[in-house]
């Protein structure tokens, strides 16, 4: 007899157990990739690049030179990490080939994004200043070119270039999309620039910030500091573009919010609906049991019991409609999250919202058609 | 003892004319009595009813049970004089469909602030003959057996007087002999009987007739050729 409100509640569980499992998760990616949330990325281009950044497809502005510039004369910049990265870059060990993203990172990257290796060792200052072909192995790839046995000492080949395994990084599981973080092989930048890759540009800058409460100042001096150093003229755009991956993340975020928003207005709507049926019900209620209602009354009851008892059965009906909604969407929502295969997050706080909401409902929406059961004159009840 | 003083009751219509149900009303009635209350339809014996058993006020008068002034008695304070001290026998039995027999016996109880007692409920249908029915439903039950169900609630809190209106209204002459049989058992064991009827046959077993036209009281008169336990002693 609850209808409205099963498929009301029903549809605001599914779309809260929905949206706040989307949101993790996405959360949860963007801190694989970025690790931290104090940066400012620069990515050379005015406008955003579709997709993965690589050497093929960026604009050669952005230069090493910008980096140090950035570091040093910034003070509200922590530090600096430049990168130049490429996709689809073949590697060769012994008789075992993969393909793979090759990324030339500076130490200063490791240290922002917490890298650790789980063999062997990172790359080091030293590695940096000798352009040494030294590579570190992300866990994918490690597992692909040397199944179970340690890589540390073992030589591959970049592109037919020769390198010589240092160790392998710990793994990151999924980044956003759910693409793997650990098919990746880092080495040194100067090492890349001078000796796989002969650019002389980055594909990213990534700033760490000394304060993350003055992102937006440190992205306005960034960017007065690259029009200088990139003699723009005053009307002209932007060659590179700024973004915060706390920007990134809300803006992912937001995307599917405004889904589930939609979802959670209609589900309010319904619930609306649904609150309005039980006092359509309850008030035929009442009139079908006028009769009942008299003969109460003449065995005693006060108008406070009767009150009561009315009250009591709308609750009833709006908290078992309202369990049964819970029930109804969170295996809805269990179903379409496993479809994506994300780990669905069934909030406690929520159902217990929706219980309360549905009491209040069902308080509210019973309180005027049991007030006029206690009011019907038993006389006139018991006559008819 | 219940006593009227003067009582009128004066209802104002849907259509907002004034119809003065009862004039000027003034009656005692001891314990123990058994009093059929007659008149046609229309005459105020519904609306006398309704007053003595708490589920109304006079406009004007005194109506005092024991002593206790019900006129100016707040609505809850009458409920519960009427779950303790009046038992009600309704035309149309007023069962509550949802509940089996015996349920339904032992619904004043709730209202009257007491435990629930099925073995006291299960007795009572016993003493009107019901016993074999207590789990069925008031829809499975033939119209004198509901009254008698009726009957059994009407005693459940053991008030001193029992309210019936019309019991017999709805049911065939053997029923209804059985339901004036109870009636009389009651009486005989005490308790102060009311009834309102039109059947001058079955008002004959009451001791005593209050007869009312147009609201007035018409007629007071004891009863001499009564059939109750009483008359037998008296001849």
């Amino acid at each position: 007899m609850t209808v409205g409100l099963v498929v009301g509640i029903g549809v605001l569980t599914a779309a809260n157990f929905v949206g706040e499992s989307t949101r993790r998760e996405t959360v949860k990616q963007m801190k694989n990739m970025l690790r931290s949330f104090d940066t400012v990325m620069i990515r050379p281009g005015a406008s955003r690049t579709r997709g993965m950044v690589s050497l093929t497809n960026v604009p050669p502005t952005l230069k090493f030179e910008d980096a140090t510039a950035i570091a040093t004369q910034l003070p509200e910049i922590a530090r600096v990490a430049p990168l130049q990265n490429a996709f689809d870059i073949d590697v060769k060990a012994g008789d075992r080939t993969d393909t793979t993203a090759v990324f030339g990172v500076s130490t200063s990257w490791l240290s922002i994004q917490g890298d650790e290796a789980v063999y062997g060792r990172l790359l080091t200052d030293e590695d940096m200043a000798s352009r040494a072909r030294v590579a570190v192995l992300g866990a994918d790839v490690a597992k692909e070119l040397f199944a179970d046995e340690s890589p540390v000492g073992r030589p591959i080949q970049l592109a037919s270039v020769p390198f010589t395994v240092i160790g392998t990084l710990a793994t990151r599981g999924a980044g956003p999309g759910g693409a793997s973080l650990d098919d990746i092989i880092l080495i040194p930048l100067t090492t890349a620039a001078t000796r796989l890759f002969n650019r002389d540009y980055l594909t990213m800058l990534v700033a760490q910030l000394r304060d993350p409460e003055h992102t937006d100042a440190a992205v306005a001096d960034i960017t007065a500091l690259l029009r200088q150093r990139h003699h723009l003229a005053p009307q002209a755009l932007d060659d590179f573009t700024l973004s915060s991956p706390k920007a990134v993340a809300t803006r992912v975020t937001e995307a599917t919010s405004t889904l589930v928003r939609l979802v959670w207005g209609s589900g309010l709507l319904v619930t609306a609906i649904g609150a309005a049926m039980v006092i359509g019900i309850m008030l035929i209620s009442v009139g079908e049991r006028r009769s009942e209602i008299g003969l109460r009354r003449a065995i005693g009851a006060t108008r406070a019991d009767i009150l009561v008892q009315f009250l009591l059965e709308s609750l009833w009906a709006s908290v078992g409609g309202a369990a049964l909604g819970i029930f109804l969407g969170a295996t809805l929502a269990l179903a379409l999250m496993s479809l994506q295969h994300t780990p669905t997050v069934l909030s406690g706080p929520f159902v217990g919202l929706a219980v309360t909401a549905a009491i209040g409902v069902g308080i509210l929406a019973g309180l005027y058609p049991a007030w006029k059961a206690a009011h019907i004159d038993p006389v006139a009840a018991l006559r008819a | 003892m219940i006593s009227l003083r003067h009582v009128s009751k004066t209802y104002e219509r849907a259509d907002g004319a004034r119809v003065d149900a009862l004039k000027d009303v003034s009656l005692d009635i001891d314990q123990g009595e058994f009093v059929a209350l007659r008149g046609v339809s229309g005459s105020g014996k519904s609306s006398l009813l309704n007053i003595i058993g708490c589920l109304d006020r006079p406009t004007v008068g005194s109506v005092r049970l024991d002593g206790l002034e019900l006129a100016r008695c707040p609505d809850q304070d009458l409920s519960h004089i009427r779950a303790r001290a009046i038992g009600f026998i309704f035309q149309s039995f007023h069962l509550l469909p949802r509940l089996t027999a015996v349920e339904n016996v032992e619904l004043p109880l709730l209202y009257a602030g007491r435990r629930a007692d099925r073995g006291k409920a299960f007795a009572l249908l016993n003493r009107v003959g019901l016993a074999h029915r207590a789990g069925h439903f008031p829809t499975e039950l033939s119209g004198g057996e509901q009254q008698r169900v009726a009957v059994a609630r009407a005693l459940i809190n053991e008030p001193p007087t029992i309210l019936a209106d019309e019991p017999t209204g709805n049911l065939d002459s053997a029923a209804g002999g059985e339901v004036m049989q109870l009636l009389k058992g009651l009486h005989s064991e005490g308790r102060t009987i009311l009834l309102v009827t039109h059947d001058d046959v079955l008002a004959r077993i009451a001791l005593r007739h209050v007869a009312l036209a147009n609201g007035c009281l018409v007629g007071l008169s004891t009863n001499s050729t009564a059939l109750g336990p009483d008359a037998a002693a008296r001849t």
